[in-house]
């Protein structure tokens, strides 16, 4: 991944998803094309694969495809042309046997509210065909994990959308799932809620194998959880990779000093080197390619200049996901608009 | 395509929590069923002393209620349990398992039928207890009646779902409508020779008619014509049939669109 002459990202079309090992998710060339005057494409030729033990963050601003494509995943949205394909099988051929090993939790779902969590637990333990002496030990399990036991014989509508949340998460795992496609999960929760959510996501990975499709538009959290990202635009894949290699390739480190002594040498020297930078009196503020850091701070030691403060800020998943948003923002207004994803 | 128990047993358990927890769910099982049996018993019976010349009205009617009852709540149990679905946002979490439309049909055709036993205790019990008259009278073929009554009501729902599932809520209004609309031309209350012209062919074509016919001539003392109730059968079974059919594909339809969009 890597930004082009003109500043554009350079568009990647397909992830070969052979570069994959152990692939238990294939998606190739999936489309879906709304009818309509005129057709609007939700998601265009999309191709990745998930690996086995991997959490992949599906990124893109709104309208760029993200749910649409779960929905695919999931078989509640017919795509239009493309396969997709579990651990193997293909979804349309082997639907039941392939969604009893998926796990869903969605922000834009909700359980049946009259019914208690218990009820709309035991449900859809049902539905995902648990067995009957593990249904009430697995839902417990869960329950307690989420810290929602308690609440077990509340019905949904008298929770709050934290607890209604971490209810819809327990759903997600209770089948004990291979691969598990969560939109948006943390959405509504506290932080120190979502901590633990992480952890758990985190967890079901490590200890139980589970493969992890994640949206989130909190590029924080997809950069701590998720072990490769693709960023979507326009149902095409704009981007994809580790999510600090993509951070990297947005912007630099910056490198704030509050000089004591030198200024003057500093500033000559930022000039000599080509590098960006702001000043604020006696502070200033240089951008520099991480890998030329060392050497940069050595050089302004010997070029005698003193600070008593420096403050290192790392590019994030964010300034990657605000350019790319710029840049998608920019091409729709070369382009006829588009009719936003719903 | 297979159809697992286990599946049909989790949607019909979905509903079946509820029901005991929520007041429309009493009203319907009792409080609507005995206002009918009120308003109608009632002004049967005043007509029946103020010397109306047609036998038995207060049984005929009162037996054409309870008889409606179970055409309107096989119908109702399909449309308006889709429509739970919708109102809870519940679609995707539905069909993201491996729940199939088949399978979920099955469930809402149970549990009508299941609802529909509840229905019938009330309406027979509590003409007997109200005006001491027996819908028993009707005798064995009350069971091929009832039977006939509830693939009426089936083919009602399905037909009403297959346009709520493709359409979204803007036709929810159908779920209650499409029961009402055909009602008249049922001949429930009043013989099709009542009906005109028009509405006579419309009528004929009705597989609840044959029953309704039937059922006044059998407690008018006369014997039941057969060949009318394999006539009701046989039109239920061939309504049922496209309106399973007619749903499925709609569903699949609107599976095009996304499920997702109904929440």
């Amino acid at each position: 991944m890597s930004l082009t002459d003109t500043g554009h990202f350079q568009v990647f079309s397909q992830v070969n998803s052979s570069l994959i090992r152990d692939p238990v998710l294939v998606v190739s060339e999936l489309t879906k094309v709304y009818p309509g005057r005129p057709p609007t494409t939700a998601v265009d030729r999309l191709s990745f694969a998930l690996g086995r033990r991997e959490i992949l963050g599906l990124l893109g601003p709104n309208g760029a495809g993200k749910t649409t494509t779960i929905q695919m995943l999931l078989s509640t949205l017919r795509p239009t042309s493309g396969e997709i394909s579990y651990f193997g099988q293909s979804l349309r051929a082997a639907r039941a046997t392939i969604l009893a090993q998926v796990g869903f939790a969605s922000a834009y779902s909700r359980l049946p509210r009259r019914l208690t969590v218990i009820e709309n637990l035991d449900v859809f333990a049902r539905l995902y065909g648990l067995r009957a002496g593990e249904r009430a030990s697995r839902i417990r399990e869960l329950l307690e994990r989420f810290g929602v036991w308690d609440l077990r014989r509340r019905s949904m509508e008298s929770l709050s959308a934290g607890q209604a949340t971490r209810v819809m998460l327990a759903k997600a795992f209770l089948a004990r799932p291979r691969v598990a496609l969560l939109d948006e999960p943390t959405a509504s929760l506290d932080p120190d809620i979502a901590v633990e959510v992480r952890a758990f996501v985190r967890s079901q990975r490590d200890e139980e194998g589970v493969s992890i499709v994640f949206t989130s538009h909190n590029m924080d959290e997809v950069a701590q959880l998720c072990d490769r990202v693709i960023f979507l635009d326009r149902g095409r894949i704009a981007a994809s990779g580790h999510p600090e290699e993509l951070a990297a390739s947005a912007a630099m480190t910056r490198v704030r000093l509050r000089v004591t002594h030198g200024l003057d040498r500093l500033l000559g020297h930022v000039e000599a080197a080509g590098l960006a930078s702001a000043r604020d009196d006696g502070t200033v503020e240089v951008e520099i390619d991480e890998s030329h850091l060392a050497d940069f701070l050595a050089s302004l030691a010997q070029a005698g200049v003193r600070y008593r403060e420096i403050t290192l800020r790392k590019p994030t998943l964010e300034d990657y996901f605000l350019k790319l948003a710029g840049t998608a923002m920019g091409a729709r207004t070369r382009q006829p608009a588009r009719e936003e994803e719903s | 395509m297979t159809l697992s128990l286990g599946r049909i047993t989790a949607m019909i358990l979905r509903h079946l929590y509820l029901a005991p927890r929520t007041l429309e769910s009493w009203a319907e099982a009792i409080y609507w069923p005995v206002v009918d049996l009120l308003i109608w018993g009632l002004t049967t019976r005043w007509v029946e002393s103020s010397g109306g010349e047609v036998p038995r009205l207060a049984l005929i009617v009162l037996t054409g209620v309870v008889f409606w009852q179970v055409v309107w709540r096989a119908n109702y149990e399909i449309s308006v349990n889709l429509l739970e679905e919708f109102w809870n946002q519940n679609m995707s979490n539905l069909f993201a398992t491996p729940l199939n439309v088949w399978e979920w049909s099955v469930s809402l055709v149970a549990l009508g039928l299941l609802k529909n036993i509840l229905t019938l205790i009330v309406g027979i019990g509590g003409v007997w207890l109200l005006y001491r008259l027996s819908i028993f009278e009707v005798g064995w073929m009350l069971l091929p009646f009832l039977f006939s009554l509830m693939m009426s009501g089936w083919f009602m729902g399905f037909t009403a779902s297959a346009l709520i599932i493709y359409f979204g809520r803007r036709l929810q209004g159908l779920a209650w409508i499409v029961g009402f609309a055909l009602a008249p031309f049922s001949a429930v209350f009043y013989p099709v020779s009542a009906l005109p012209g028009w509405a006579q062919v419309v009528s004929s074509a009705l597989p609840m008619t044959y029953v309704f016919e039937g059922m006044r001539q059998i407690l008018r003392g006369a014997p039941m014509p057969l060949a009318t109730l394999w006539l009701s059968f046989g039109l239920n079974l061939l309504y049922l049939t496209l309106s399973i059919l007619f749903f499925s594909t709609m569903f699949e339809w609107s599976r095009a669109k996304g499920l997702g969009r109904l929440e």
